[in-house]
């Protein structure tokens, strides 16, 4: 086995380990809420998710018989979460059980005697066999045709279970910003956690316009409503009201808020006694496969930095230090030597910096390497073939983003190969080469890492999405005709939106291209498509390099920094206030032929200059942009490029939009680093808004 | 770093209070008390992980009124609260007796500013009278009120210590 095949295959294991130590942890949550009586679908849905993963990698990796338990488990856990098995104790010991078998298989590297997998595979089927049905209706509920047609199977099953145990269900309708709808409908689910659970959430028929989407998210909670409105329903034009219940099919019913479903009758206890499990399993065949490699903590790396940047601080206190002493004469020879432990301690520094900031950087191809398994898998799966084509293996990214990228690049290549690229025969009739080529390319730009994912297949067809688009509600017809190509298929990044007329097996029960976006969002990034039909997709994913160091530009507004990313920053010049004009009650600009608008972050900020201090002659335009936004950020001053480690606010200022977090710049001072995403978004989607209210305000 | 945050040395414990040590240990609580606007305020002793110097804070626009801003304390970006406007007091600038407290909130912790530190108290259960009595919209972080000495024989009680409960004095 090659050096390389080695790496990968220890790489499988340290993961496989991660997975099956999160199953056998989640696992035990769960039997601990079984035998309380209340055990958590989302944690059932999670371990189902778990093995699933499990399932995938194994397979790629060639670990067949890994796959197989897995495969086995798969079953079983997918009946449980759709409520077709009961969770009992004896479901939980055959779950037990499966995870002893997959780390018995991890641990004793393949080469020892394979358990017994076909009694492990009968005591599975015996529990799969025993399925309960599921009953129709929805109980006193009275619930759009629409919304249940689109409804997942699980989603349908907590629908229905919800129902049973009595939980009241809401209706919240909101509308969200459609360029930041992925990080506030994070951010709805978080505040929604420990309250209610969200059963699902479907663009609604009615309302949103161009820039904004109407949300209609079904919950079920056990909360008062009060509480539930004030948690969740807090955005201008949010909606939520109790499920409306009758059958008759007329107009909305609207029960007093409040009020509680009849309780349904308790379920006769399953639980059958715990039996002990069927084998023994002997602890001294777990012998652990030790690798040469660590792995850490991302946030201990974070504490090295946080202790690094202190360490910058005393650097600075010793410079200042060493200028006093040089300017004294009779320490002319302390002086010296001062100087250069000083030089020394800097580089020494300068490495730790560089050193931790490494320990954090892995070449894109391991996971490109994973996906190659996978292209090849899926292309077999669908008869298709596909040739791969790689470059910029090598280009190294933050070991966090790496983690969070394969999942997205995973679904991304499914969807490539499955709806993307033809039939051989398909594509010998139209003149193109037999074999498919997906090129996989990673590049450096900048501070950035560019992923492209281009295939040569069908090309997406910009009116079906958009009718897609428009079928779910999404878009209005009337809007969908005026957008440019382009556009129309950016709506594919849409929840609920797409251009597969049926959902195959393979793509329909992963994530979404919304989900997609979010991930790579969350990550600080961005992606694009471009598409022509006939031709090919191409994906552009952009994203920062490390999460720990960004670079920026330092500003001053009314005599305070501010840290702007670069990353967002096209350019910055002198404003000619004469240039400045009004449209629509906002200033613009022109810029090189083009209308910008620009923010005068003193007034967006309220910051007035301090007593003593005389206002700036000059000002200056940062262009910032969001895809396809520009917005021009006003400054009194430019103080330069820096590159700044970015630490977050606390909790308390979480709700302070605006702001993605603080640096120390090195002298001892704290500056708010701008969340330019946020402040694009707010400024040109509620600048109307704003400029309204403080008009009434006056 | 250290010119600005430095640790101030631990306040004094009170002499009085210590003769009662030996006390039954489970209905003694500690307290350390500090001025505010005149009055005297005390926060559970187990809250308080600091006590900083006032240093330069960098403020933070469109955050709650009584957000002075963040500091860096080693390394952790901090949010420093001004007390007195927290309690609806007229907000002053920071003297020389100034102090930031750094208070576990549960959630993170937090520096909250106050006029000067006075020391820490030890109280038994029935030195401390329960929040119900207090009235206002104070009472949501208000635990009691101590009154150290109250049971010593012959002695008048001390100033009024007004009992706050870091959790809901910081939440959001």
């Amino acid at each position: 086995m090659s050096d390389v095949e080695d790496g990968i295959r220890d790489e499988f294991v340290a993961e496989a380990q991660e997975i099956i130590e999160l199953l056998s942890r989640d696992l035990l949550v769960l039997d601990h809420g079984q035998k309380t009586g209340s055990p958590d679908p989302e944690l059932i849905n999670s371990v189902f998710r778990g093995v699933h993963t499990l399932k995938g990698i194994a397979g790629m990796f060639g670990f067949g018989d890994l796959g197989e338990v897995s495969h086995v488990l798969e079953d079983l856990l997918d009946n449980l979460r759709l409520g077709r098995v009961e969770l009992t104790q004896e479901v939980l010991d055959v779950l037990f059980e499966g995870i002893e078998v997959l780390q018995r298989l991890l641990t004793s590297a393949s080469d020892a005697p394979a358990p017994n997998l076909g009694v492990f595979r009968a005591q599975v089927d015996r529990l799969v066999g025993a399925k309960v049905e599921a009953d129709e209706g929805f109980g006193p509920y009275q619930l759009d045709e629409g919304v249940l047609s689109v409804l997942t199977e699980y989603e349908e099953h907590r629908l229905r279970t919800n129902i049973e145990q009595g939980v009241p269900l809401y209706r919240l309708q909101l509308s969200f910003g459609l360029a930041s709808i992925d990080t506030d409908l994070e951010d709805l689910k978080a505040r929604a956690k420990p309250l209610a659970e969200i059963i699902t959430y479907l663009p609604s028929m009615e309302g949103g316009d161009d820039d904004s989407i109407e949300l209609e998210v079904i919950l079920a909670s056990r909360v008062a409503v009060e509480e539930l409105r004030e948690a969740l329903a807090d955005r201008p034009g949010a909606v939520l009201e109790p499920v409306a219940r009758g059958r008759s099919t007329g107009a909305k019913t609207i029960p007093p808020p409040g009020a509680v479903a009849p309780a349904a009758p308790a379920h006769p206890a399953t639980a059958a006694p715990p039996k002990a499990p069927a084998r023994e399993v002997s602890a001294d065949s777990l012998s652990m496969r030790v690798a040469k490699t660590v792995r850490v903590d991302i946030a201990k790396l974070d504490h090295l930095m946080n202790v690094v940047g202190e360490l910058a601080i005393v650097r600075s206190a010793v410079g200042k230090l060493l200028d006093r002493v040089r300017q004294a004469p009779e320490l002319r020879g302390v002086g010296a030597e001062l100087h250069r432990i000083h030089r020394g301690f800097e580089r020494h520094l300068d490495e730790l910096q560089d050193g931790i900031l490494d320990v954090r950087m892995v070449p894109l191809g391991q996971t490109f390497d994973r996906l190659g398994r996978a292209v090849r898998q899926v292309a077999r799966e669908h008869g298709k073939e596909v040739r791969l084509l790689v470059s910029g293996a090598e280009t190294e990214v933050d070991k966090l983003i790496v983690e969070e990228l394969t999942d997205p690049l995973l679904h991304i290549i499914r969807n490539a190969i499955d709806h993307g690229i033809e039939r051989a025969d398909a594509r010998e009739d139209m003149g193109k080469p037999k074999t498919g080529s997906l090129a996989l390319n990673a590049y450096q730009k900048g501070n950035h890492v560019v992923i492209e994912i281009e295939d040569d297949g069908a090309g997406m067809n910009a009116d079906l999405i958009l009718k897609s688009a428009v079928d779910r509600g999404a878009v209005s017809p009337e809007a969908g005709n005026e957008m440019a190509r382009g556009e129309k298929l950016g709506l594919i990044f849409l929840p609920g939106v797409s251009t597969a007329t049926e959902i195959t097996d393979l793509s329909g029960r992963g994530v979404g291209m919304d989900v997609v976006k979010t991930h790579i969002a969350r990550l600080g990034g961005v992606v694009d498509v471009q598409s022509e039909l006939g031709v090919g997709t191409k994906f552009t994913i952009t994203l920062p390099i490390t999460l720990a160091i960004i670079s920026a530009l330092v500003v001053r507004v009314v005599g305070r920094a501010f840290c702007i990313p670069l990353t967002v920053v096209q350019e910055a010049l002198l404003l000619d206030p004469l240039d400045v004009r009004r449209v629509e009650g906002r200033e613009v600009i022109t810029l090189r032929g083009a209308t910008l608008p620009i923010c005068r972050l003193d007034r967006l900020f309220q910051l007035r200059p301090r007593p003593g201090e005389h206002q700036a002659s000059k000002e200056y335009v940062v262009v910032t942009s969001l895809g396809q936004k520009r917005l021009g950020l006003v400054v009194q001053g430019l103080e330069g490029q820096q590159d700044i480690i970015i630490k977050q606010l606390g909790p308390s200022l979480r709700d302070t939009r605006g702001f993605a977090g603080a640096t120390d710049l090195g002298d001892q001072r704290v500056v708010l680093v701008l969340d330019a995403p946020s402040i694009l978004e707010d400024e040109l989607t509620i600048a109307d808004v704003r400029i309204q209210r403080t008009e009434a305000a006056r | 770093m250290s010119e600005l945050t430095r640790r101030d040395s631990s306040p004094p414990v009170s002499s009085r209070t210590k003769g009662r040590s030996e006390r039954r240990r489970e209905d003694v609580r500690e307290f350390l008390a500090f001025g505010l606007n005149g009055e005297r305020f005390a926060l559970p002793l187990a809250s308080i992980r600091e006590i900083l110097k006032v240093a330069p804070v960098t403020e933070v626009p469109r955050s709650r009124p009584w957000v002075l801003g963040i500091l860096s304390v080693r390394g952790r970006i901090t949010t420093i609260i001004d007390l007195r406007l927290r309690l609806r007091m007229p907000s002053r600038d920071p003297v020389k007796q100034s102090r930031i407290l750094l208070v576990d909130g549960g959630e993170e912790i937090i520096g909250l500013l106050v006029d000067e530190v006075f020391q820490v108290y030890r109280l038994s259960a029935d030195e401390v009278e329960l929040a119900a009595v207090v009235a206002g919209d104070m009472s949501e972080y208000v635990l009691g009120i101590g009154r150290p000495g109250v049971v010593e024989e012959g002695q008048s009680p001390e100033d009024i210590l007004v009992l706050l409960d870091p959790e809901p004095l910081l939440r959001r």
